[in-house]
């Protein structure tokens, strides 16, 4: 592995990006949904992804709004295609081990909006660890 | 997360094939390259920041200055978002002209990045001929609106200039061999092998990776996506009867090609307009004043949104500006560039995107 001679501090640069006011919107409506400090959502954007896919965050952001209409239950519900494709927060492979728990916890008899509130819950947890 | 790799290399900022600055960081396995993050920031201007506050007239100049490549549909979509906006309606010989305007800058913005392309994978004879026909094109415009970039031609409820007698048959005629022209070098693009070596099958987006990325323009539609053509929904291309060029393959050669093909769609398509012309008035006039509105339209790289929000006096309070560059090049990046088989065709692939960074920037 070997590693760059020259890197920059783009921090500055990515909040500049996500302070604009189509990013402002889309942390504010992410950040509510989950239940998350708009602060620790951003650090996290800025911690994971590059400068060009911050400035495509609110393209790719409707796009997938458009697409969860068409999604099936309960990841529709957790916006599974968001928040791993479109605005990937979390990898695929841990939104589907959410929503297996939460298909078991609507299987055992838990009442579906407190299931999907507790898959909610764990993508906080992932999100913000 | 780090990822074990054999070499991570970086390409730019300043390359001898980038048109403008742009860090590539590649993350190799011998030649294969297995990840791409591009990193910004070598030109930004703040645009969207400057124009905040300012009279809708300040904020018209400044747009077309975000971009010098395509500052004729940044100056049409600011525009139309206004008059979008507060009901000024326009004459229809002036919305013939814009359609012109446009179709011109579109032809010499596509001829300028395939010229970029052809240069990166040295065939720079062909880059040569495309540069040389390209000014033809640019003469043009500016025999139409009287400057090469940034023209400020298109204004609310209208157009600055009328075409005169003498420009229309000009314009006829350099048409005529700019058709000529551009056919000879697509059939020396279509079929020059050493080309296809390097275009074909190289740098594939598939048209799946394209809609979630939310390619556009040309990128888009040489995956196979003809109806994000935002000219499909213009009243005036409606009018004209457009039909947007496609591809399937999703690689390098079908990149360009679309721009080619374009490029004599174009042609067509400013023939029409010409066509159409009745005398008439070129402004209707009207003052854009309060309101809110996104508006987008065709740009030379994809579709290019605007958000403004106006106050009574007509000025802006609030614009955000949506470059196709920015979906285009986070497409390249994320799916183009995943899975190139050797170093060399990063550049190639990288440019065949048509990445405009100012735009990015803003």
């Amino acid at each position: 592995m070997s590693g760059y001679l020259y890197q920059n501090d783009l921090s500055s640069m990515k909040l500049a990006i996500l302070a604009s006011t189509r990013h402002d919107r889309m942390v504010r409506e992410i950040a509510s949904e989950l239940g998350i400090p708009q602060i620790r959502l951003r650090k996290r954007m800025m911690d994971r992804f590059d400068m060009l896919l911050l400035e495509n965050l609110p393209a790719r952001y409707e796009q997938g709004m458009r697409e969860r209409e068409q999604a099936p239950r309960p990841g529709r519900e957790l916006g599974a295609g968001i928040y791993t494709r479109a605005v990937p927060l979390i990898l695929e492979d841990d939104m589907d081990a959410i929503a297996g728990k939460v298909r078991l916890m609507i299987a055992e008899g838990r009442p579906h909006e407190e299931a999907v509130e507790a898959g909610r819950a764990m993508i906080r947890e992932l999100i913000t660890r | 997360m780090k990822r074990t790799v054999d070499v991570s290399i970086p390409l730019g900022p300043v390359h001898p094939c980038f048109k403008e600055p742009a860090r590539i960081k590649c993350e190799t396995r011998g030649e294969y390259v297995i990840a791409a993050e591009v990193e910004l920031g070598y030109m930004k201007k703040g645009i969207e920041r400057i124009m905040r506050g300012r009279p809708w007239q300040e904020v018209m100049f400044l747009a077309e200055r975000v971009c010098g490549i395509c500052s004729v549909i940044h100056n049409m979509v600011y525009i139309e978002a206004l008059e979008a906006m507060t009901s000024i309606p326009v004459p229809e010989r002036a919305a013939l002209l814009r359609v012109i305007v446009n179709e011109l800058d579109r032809m010499q913005s596509h001829i300028l990045a395939n010229f970029s392309y052809c240069y990166t994978i040295e065939h720079e004879t062909l880059a040569m001929y495309l540069l040389d026909i390209r000014e033809r094109v640019m003469d043009e415009l500016e025999r139409i609106t009287g400057a090469r970039v940034t023209c400020a031609y298109i204004v609310p409820g209208g157009v600055r200039f009328d075409l005169r007698g003498e420009d229309d048959l000009h314009l006829r005629a350099a048409l005529a061999i700019i058709e000529e022209e551009m056919t000879r070098y697509l059939q020396m693009f279509a079929t020059g092998p050493l080309i296809a070596l390097r275009s074909r099958g190289i740098g594939i987006l598939t048209k799946d990776a394209a809609r979630e990325a939310g390619a556009v323009g040309p990128t888009a539609r040489a995956s196979g996506m003809p109806e994000t053509d935002r000219r499909l929904r213009h009243p005036t291309y409606q009018k004209i009867g457009f039909s947007p060029v496609s591809r399937d393959e999703g690689d390098n050669y079908a990149r360009i090609m679309v721009r080619f093909e374009e490029v004599l769609a174009s042609i067509g398509i400013i023939r029409t307009c010409l066509d159409l012309l009745q005398p008439g008035p070129i402004r209707g006039g009207g003052i854009p004043g309060a309101g809110e509105i996104a508006y987008s339209g065709e740009a030379p790289r994809g579709e290019l949104s605007y958000f403004i929000r106006t106050d009574e006096a007509g000025r802006v309070l609030d614009i955000s500006i949506q470059t196709p560059s920015i979906m285009n090049i986070e497409a390249c990046c994320h799916a183009m560039l995943v899975g190139v088989a050797s170093l060399a065709d990063v550049s190639s692939t990288f440019v065949s995107a048509d990445p405009c960074i100012a735009c990015t920037e803003r």
